[in-house]
């Protein structure tokens, strides 16, 4: 069992290890709904639109989580605004939004003096590089958005399943689903830390998209996906350890094939 | 009662429906009959307050809005029926509005459930998960949630289609009794001949109101020409 316990002797893999477990079971809270909804490719937007948000920041020398932060309630907020005056459908007012957030993110590094590693985590990811400040702000994080979520369950799944009669019974849906995008980018900002903004995606639906083919009930399908982005999680970890790869992106590749696996096992009714 | 006075409904240039007025009352079974694109849907839409500015009014009996008292069964093909969810907690959903934010449902709630699930005849079949119904059952499903709601306006969105002919019977059966427990129950339908059967009031619709009043007044050749005949069928893609 040494290989087990082997890198448990680093700090800094301990961490890691801790960082994926919190980051899964959020993206298993938050993920349910962006599976559900179909909101996949706005996570995958807001993953590339939070760039501006820490290139800004480091610029300044500011936080770079709250850089982050700050341009994802933008982007919430920015394709809702755009989607509404506008009048076209959703998907392009996203991709307006995000490829344009991306191409600021761009330009403003290419004016930055230097591009140095700390940056480029943010741009590929590290949970080696996870600090304990972090794994306490990402506590916190789970804490907050599962408590909002509980609170909200039942609005949530009616909005969801039946977006007509929710609002026929004065349901505010679309105030709901700006918050979700808000939450989405909350997430988003934690798991860029773990795989990078162009991985980050992954985390938060593949489990969560795993956990559907499998689950008949949503407790079910949350748990399930917690479960599945732990052990996804913690494996691709401990691959990339034995196998010196890049951890953000071995991790996704594990969550893939965990999600190729529940694709072949689901059980047809 | 509910009723919309001079109500016209816009989509872009195109007009789904133009100055209609008409009534529904309590303890009675309406139905509201045309063909594709005639503003059915249109019109149900309106009363349950989904359309944002129709013009003209939607009235309600005083002390009541559509969101307090009115039920609201979308067409069944417009739902993802491989939801996670299963037909009790489908049912359960009639209980959010009742319930309000932040509550969660007690063992009233539950007893409601249990009657509306046993009164549609599905009661078997609650841990079951929805994708694993047939089309009757689905509508059952949906009727369950309707009662379990305990709203005074019943609204139902094509509630035959996808649904087998021995379960059509029961499910007008059970429509009309809610209507003489005095509910009422308005139905959106292009089924004159079901209607007619089994509904004490109809409505014609073909982009305006061709006719309103019991079936005996409204089934004549000349009203059914007028709702169905073709030079009303330019335009089928509105019904949105």
């Amino acid at each position: 069992m040494d290989w087990l316990t082997d890198p448990l002797q680093f700090g800094f893999f301990v961490r890691a290890l801790l960082a994926v477990v919190l980051v899964s079971v959020l993206c298993a809270l938050v993920g349910a709904w962006v599976v559900l909804r179909g909101l996949s490719y706005i996570g995958d937007a807001m993953s590339h639109a939070v760039f501006p948000g820490i290139v800004g920041a480091f610029l300044a020398g500011g936080n770079l989580l709250v850089g982050a932060l700050v341009a994802a309630v933008l982007t919430a907020l920015g394709i809702g605004a755009v989607g509404r005056q506008s009048g076209l459908k959703q998907d392009s007012a996203i991709g307006i939004v995000f490829v344009g957030m991306f191409a600021l993110g761009v330009v403003m590094l290419s004016r930055a003096p230097t591009f140095t590693t700390d940056l480029s985590n943010f741009l590929i990811g590290n949970p080696l590089g996870v600090t304990p400040a972090d794994l306490w702000g990402a506590g916190a994080v789970t804490l907050v958005v599962g408590a909002i979520l509980t609170a909200m369950q039942k609005e949530l799944l009616l909005a969801s399943f039946d977006p007509t009669e929710a609002r026929a019974i004065g349901l505010p849906v679309r105030r709901l689903e700006s918050l979700l995008l808000i939450l989405i980018g909350l997430v988003v900002v934690l798991t860029v830390q773990l795989v990078g903004t162009t991985l980050s995606v992954s985390l938060l639906i593949t489990s969560s998209a795993s956990a559907r083919l499998l689950s008949r009930s949503l407790r079910t399908m949350i748990g399930l996906a917690a479960l599945l982005g732990t052990v996804g999680g913690v494996t691709g970890l401990y691959l990339s350890y034995y196998l010196n790869t890049a951890p953000g992106a071995t991790i996704v590749l594990v969550n893939t094939a965990l999600f190729g696996l529940a694709l072949a096992l689901r059980k047809r009714d | 009662m509910l009723g919309v006075d001079h109500l016209t409904v816009q989509y872009g240039s195109h007009t789904a429906l133009e100055d209609a007025t008409v009534r529904f009352e309590s303890g009675q079974f309406s139905a509201v009959i045309g063909p594709n694109g005639a503003g059915k849907s249109t019109l149900l839409k309106t009363m349950v307050g989904l359309l944002p500015d129709p013009g003209g009014s939607v009235r309600f009996d005083a002390g009541h809005t559509a969101q307090s008292c009115v039920s609201y069964v979308p067409q069944q093909q417009t739902l993802d029926w491989g939801f996670p969810v299963t037909v009790w907690d489908v049912a359960m959903m009639g209980r959010t509005g009742r319930l309000g934010w932040l509550r969660w449902p007690g063992k009233s709630d539950r007893e409601r459930v249990v009657a509306a699930l046993k009164e549609t005849g599905v009661y078997d079949l609650r841990r079951r998960h929805i994708g694993a119904l047939s089309g009757g059952q689905r509508q059952r499903v949906l009727l369950a949630r309707m009662l379990a709601r305990d709203g005074h306006l019943l609204l139902l969105d094509e509630p035959l289609t996808g649904v087998d002919a021995a379960t059509q019977e029961q499910l007008m059966a059970l429509l009309r009794a809610q209507a003489n427990r005095g509910r009422a129950v308005v139905m959106v339908t292009h089924d004159l001949e079901q209607a007619r059967r089994w509904c004490d009031h109809l409505v014609l619709v073909n982009r305006r109101i061709i006719a309103d009043g019991t079936p005996d007044e409204v089934y004549t050749p000349r009203n059914i020409e007028a709702t169905f005949s073709s030079s009303h069928l330019g335009h089928t893609h509105a019904e949105a």
